[in-house]
């Protein structure tokens, strides 16, 4: 479990740096994918098995649409990826902070993580038993969501001729 | 509208009232709620004029405040008693879910959007807001009436019943004449609730009974002002006829249906040594009878000085489905005779 969460503190690191380097929005939106699951990893290595899976839902649907957004708004011929000159230099100065910061903090012991991996905690398991328990409440909530999908849609649909023209 | 959202909506409107009538836990309750709001809006911002656009608006600001008031409340609750069962709230809770409710149904301090949103609609969404609207909240307060404050339903249903009648006085629109009528009859519902929940199912069947009969009316005679009722004779005469029966109804005059419930609650009232209350109620009645009395009159009392040159007008055969505004007429206006078997309810 460790090794997990080792894994996931590395790829939060590489993916933050990957958003950081200013590479072209495809790749950064990547990077932000990225660290986000990473996250989500190290939450549920921790435990905190529900509030890394809302998270990973909710983040990464809501990162997809950034990704999506940014993708359709700034498509360029040529993008800059991480193997390109000006993102392979701060590629390398944000490890070198990086390192830095590690060599101030590390002999001052604040990054040590202790025990209690791999246990469902409660308060958040509790939560997740309203879902267990009433599955159906989640097809009500889905058709909700589709109702406020349809409702949006019919109300701003006669925009152009309406009285809310923009 | 689009056919399929048209039928999902519909469909919705109907799935919010029957999970809300189902329900026994307070989140699929409050679900029930906002799938209703979210369903009602597209109806009432069908024609996308400007005054349909601030109905909705209006509606949706103070149907999504009264709902989150509902799951503040519920959830204060299960916070202090640990659990989320319908009939169990404590004393907080269950006054800020009155004050929710009363606000969803449209009660006196709250009922201001009430008349506003009514004016932008056009009469088949009047209907469904006035009638269809009303039943889910209205179960709720049936169903946790006994954990609910007397005095504060008390209030709440004599100031309905005096401010429904009191600012229904000076309108000439009928949506806002039948959205007052409609909080003066809520009002008899609250002041009985406490003492007896099955006089207030009682008063809330034909309260949906005689606010139909007289909504399919209007539609029917397509009139949606007092000077335009008085136009009404040459289209269809029995019509305008019965319509008057259906307003002295609405207003509880003894021949009527509408005098049933008004007659139980006063008896039930005075039974409970509430003579006072009762006895204000009674005559605050009066101020809305006035005002469906002048319907009645510019409707069907108002005879030409001299001789008429008019006559009724040369007409197809209507292609109205009138079976429901037939059914609905009958029973508003011809009920009054079985009320003894109304006897067991208390």
């Amino acid at each position: 479990m460790a090794y997990i969460i080792f894994l996931g503190l590395f790829g939060l690191v590489f993916g933050m740096i990957g958003v950081a380097s200013n590479p072209s929005p495809y790749y950064a939106a990547f990077g932000l994918v990225l660290g986000a699951a990473s996250g989500c990893l190290i939450l549920s290595g921790f435990g905190i098995t529900f509030l890394s899976l809302i998270l990973f839902l909710i983040y990464l649907g809501g990162m997809m649409v950034v990704f999506a957004y940014s993708a359709a708004m700034a498509a360029e011929p040529y993008p800059e990826a991480w193997g390109n000159m000006s993102v392979v230099f701060y590629v390398l100065f944000y490890c070198v902070v990086l390192g830095m910061g590690l060599g101030l903090v590390d002999s001052i012991d604040v990054l040590s993580i202790v025990g209690e991996f791999s246990v469902v905690r409660s308060d958040w398991g509790g939560v997740s038993v309203l879902y267990y328990s009433g599955g159906w409440l989640l097809l009500i909530l889905g058709w909700v969501l589709l109702i406020t999908l349809f409702v949006v849609l019919e109300v701003t649909r006669a925009v152009k001729y309406g009285s809310m023209c923009l | 509208m689009n056919p399929y959202a048209l039928s999902i909506i519909m469909s919705s409107l109907a799935i919010g009232t029957t999970i809300t009538l189902t329900s026994s836990h307070w989140l699929l309750a409050w679900m029930g709620l906002e799938i209703n709001t979210l369903a009602m809006m597209p109806l009432m911002i069908k024609q996308h004029h400007p005054r349909a656009t601030e109905a909705t608006t209006k509606y949706f600001l103070t149907q999504a405040a009264a709902s989150t008031l509902i799951l503040f409340s519920t959830m204060i609750n299960a916070w202090s008693t640990g659990q989320w069962e319908l009939k169990e709230l404590s004393t907080l809770p269950s006054n800020m879910m009155t004050i929710a409710i009363a606000m969803k149904l449209g009660l006196a301090p709250m009922h201001f959007w009430l008349p506003e949103v009514m004016q932008g609609l056009n009469l088949m969404t009047g209907l469904i807001l006035s009638t269809w609207q009303k039943i889910a909240p209205m179960t709720l307060m049936l169903i946790i009436f006994n954990t609910l404050n007397v005095n504060l339903l008390i209030t709440l249903g004599f100031l309905s019943i005096l401010v429904g009648g009191w600012s229904g006085l000076n309108q000439t629109q009928l949506r806002k004449i039948m959205a007052y009528s409609s909080i003066a009859h809520l009002g008899w519902m609250m002041a009985i609730l406490p003492f007896s929940p099955a006089l207030a199912t009682l008063n809330f069947l034909l309260y949906l009974i005689m606010t139909s009969a007289m909504f399919m009316m209007m539609i029917l005679l397509n009139t949606t002002k007092i000077n335009s009722l008085t136009t009404t004779w040459p289209k269809t005469p029995i019509m305008t006829s019965i319509s008057m029966l259906i307003l002295l109804s609405l207003g509880g005059l003894p021949p009527t249906t509408g005098f049933m419930p008004k007659w139980m609650i006063l008896n039930e009232l005075t039974k409970q040594h509430i003579s006072t209350i009762a006895t204000m109620m009674a005559i605050s009645a009066l101020l809305s009878l006035f005002f469906y009395l002048r319907m009645a009159y510019a409707l069907s009392m108002t005879q030409s000085p001299n001789q008429t040159n008019s006559t009724t007008t040369w007409r197809h055969k209507s292609k109205k489905m009138t079976i429901l505004l037939t059914a609905t007429t009958t029973m508003s206006i011809m009920m009054l005779p079985i009320s003894p078997c109304m006897t067991p309810l208390y």
